[in-house]
């Protein structure tokens, strides 16, 4: 084995002990061997620099700020306010509206994944249904909320939306709450007035993440990871929504 | 501010409790992990103010997904994860390379050691974390990236490939090119110092 070809195969061989023409040519060449050597040692010694830096207390209290301005931190001895009391037929309509809303959610937030750039996708819309709650004949059926905006419509208009979404203003867009997030806090004050900053909060949060990462996906629509992180950010809105409706029941 | 008494609580309790919004709890978590997280963030990004702004909203996001925790893998397992991901999702909104897709960027021939004279300044023996510190700075961002996740952090190629979006072989190949850079830019701070001294 020559100097060169031992270069050539280095990378690979490295992690391994050397053995066979390798390490018969280490054996017997000084600049290969220490080559070799000084590798090792870079590897060993960079292992020793993980977790040795300590960053600035301001880190946590931002964090902390934050949790507790998220709801996330609460006093001690705080009470959980009690679901306000209404009717059972009332309530069960009120509160089941928000699982399809969930459901959809997260279908469109997989559809998305799962497929191609949305801008490509738009042009062969599939055909997917929004699941609708079951409820007693005598209650009314619960609507779902009519979707404006891309967290809530079928897939097909979901994505349409997405894209054109995308190329307006992003900071308009950015302000709006949609139709569904206005009836989603109009349902918690109603039930759990005490939990409405709270929740408010998270959902500003959710859906900016949301709008960022959609914007980086139509930035990037071959990106695995940016798909993944919608994908991600819509869990993190289904899962708001659900906790609310733990909450309310 | 002092560090909260983490012998106390375990981790799990700690998790436990910050579910149910603790904030000392949250606060042990935080204790536990920051050097971790923060010396990751500070060696890909070789800048404080910019580690400091990921490990706040690594944690952030941590917290927030806290509830969804059920144990199945290590709590910092996940948060190390979730680490790699802010930083590389910032590296890519910044417009810059996670990894390099060049395989040659410049041969050995073009490498410093043939100016060093290098049989006087063999690396072997001792390597001063400082400068190693400082030759991992001036990586290109694509070396940087892959040598800080296997070398320093302890991810494997399988995994880095995934993460960053390569092959493995691409992983490997840009670790070994960020280790011979390393070693040249060793041997010169050696040379350097052997000159001002």
């Amino acid at each position: 084995m020559t100097c060169a070809e031992v270069q050539r195969v280095l990378p690979e061989l490295m992690e391994n002990a050397p053995d066979g023409e390798f390490g018969a040519h280490l054996k017997q060449c000084p600049a290969c061997s220490e080559l070799v050597s000084d590798l090792k040692l870079i590897s060993s010694e960079a292992r020793r620099l993980a977790a040795t830096d300590e960053p600035a207390p301001r880190v946590w209290v931002r964090i902390a700020h934050e949790l507790k301005a998220e709801g996330l931190i609460r006093e001690p001895g705080a009470v959980r306010p009690p679901p306000v009391p209404v009717s059972t037929g009332r309530r069960r309509w009120g509160a089941w509206w928000l699982v399809p809303v969930a459901t959809a959610l997260v279908v469109a937030g997989s559809y998305v994944v799962s497929h191609k750039a949305p801008s490509q996708v738009a042009q062969q819309p599939p055909a997917v249904q929004t699941p609708v709650t079951s409820t007693p004949d005598s209650l009314p059926q619960p609507q779902a909320p009519v979707a404006k905006n891309h967290a809530t419509a079928p897939p097909d208009a979901t994505l349409q939306a997405a894209s054109r979404q995308s190329a307006n203003n992003a900071q308009e867009a950015a302000e709006a709450q949609s139709p569904e997030d206005q009836q989603f806090l109009s349902e918690v004050s109603t039930r759990a007035p005490g939990m409405r900053v709270t929740y408010e909060n998270q959902l500003r949060s959710v859906n900016a993440y949301i709008r960022e990462a959609q914007a980086y996906l139509k930035q990037n629509p071959d990106d695995e990871d940016a798909r993944q992180h919608l994908m991600e950010a819509y869990q993190e809105k289904t899962m708001l929504y659900r906790m609310a409706l733990d909450h309310i029941q | 501010m002092t560090d909260p008494k983490q012998g106390s609580i375990t981790e799990a309790q700690a998790i436990e409790r910050a579910k149910q919004g603790d904030e000392a709890a949250f606060e042990v978590l935080y204790h536990l992990h920051k050097r971790r997280v923060y010396s990751l963030c500070l060696r890909m990004l070789s800048n404080p103010a910019q580690a400091e702004d990921l490990a706040q909203e690594a944690f952030l996001q941590l917290f927030r997904k806290i509830s969804t925790f059920r144990g199945e893998s290590a709590f910092s397992t996940w948060l190390h994860r979730m680490t790699v991901n802010v930083v590389l999702m910032h590296l890519r909104k910044k417009g810059l390379p996670v990894v390099s897709l060049e395989e040659t960027l410049e041969t050995q021939e073009e490498s410093p050691k043939k100016e060093l004279g290098a049989e006087d300044l063999k690396l072997t023996g001792s390597i001063d974390r400082l400068q190693l510190q400082r030759a991992i700075d001036r990586l290109p961002p694509g070396y940087k990236t892959v040598f800080v996740l296997h070398d320093v952090e302890g991810f494997e190629h399988n995994e880095i490939a995934t993460m960053v979006g390569c092959s493995i072989g691409n992983s490997k190949s840009q670790l070994h090119k960020a280790r011979l850079k390393l070693r040249d830019h060793l041997k010169f701070m050696r040379a350097e110092k052997a000159e001002s001294a």
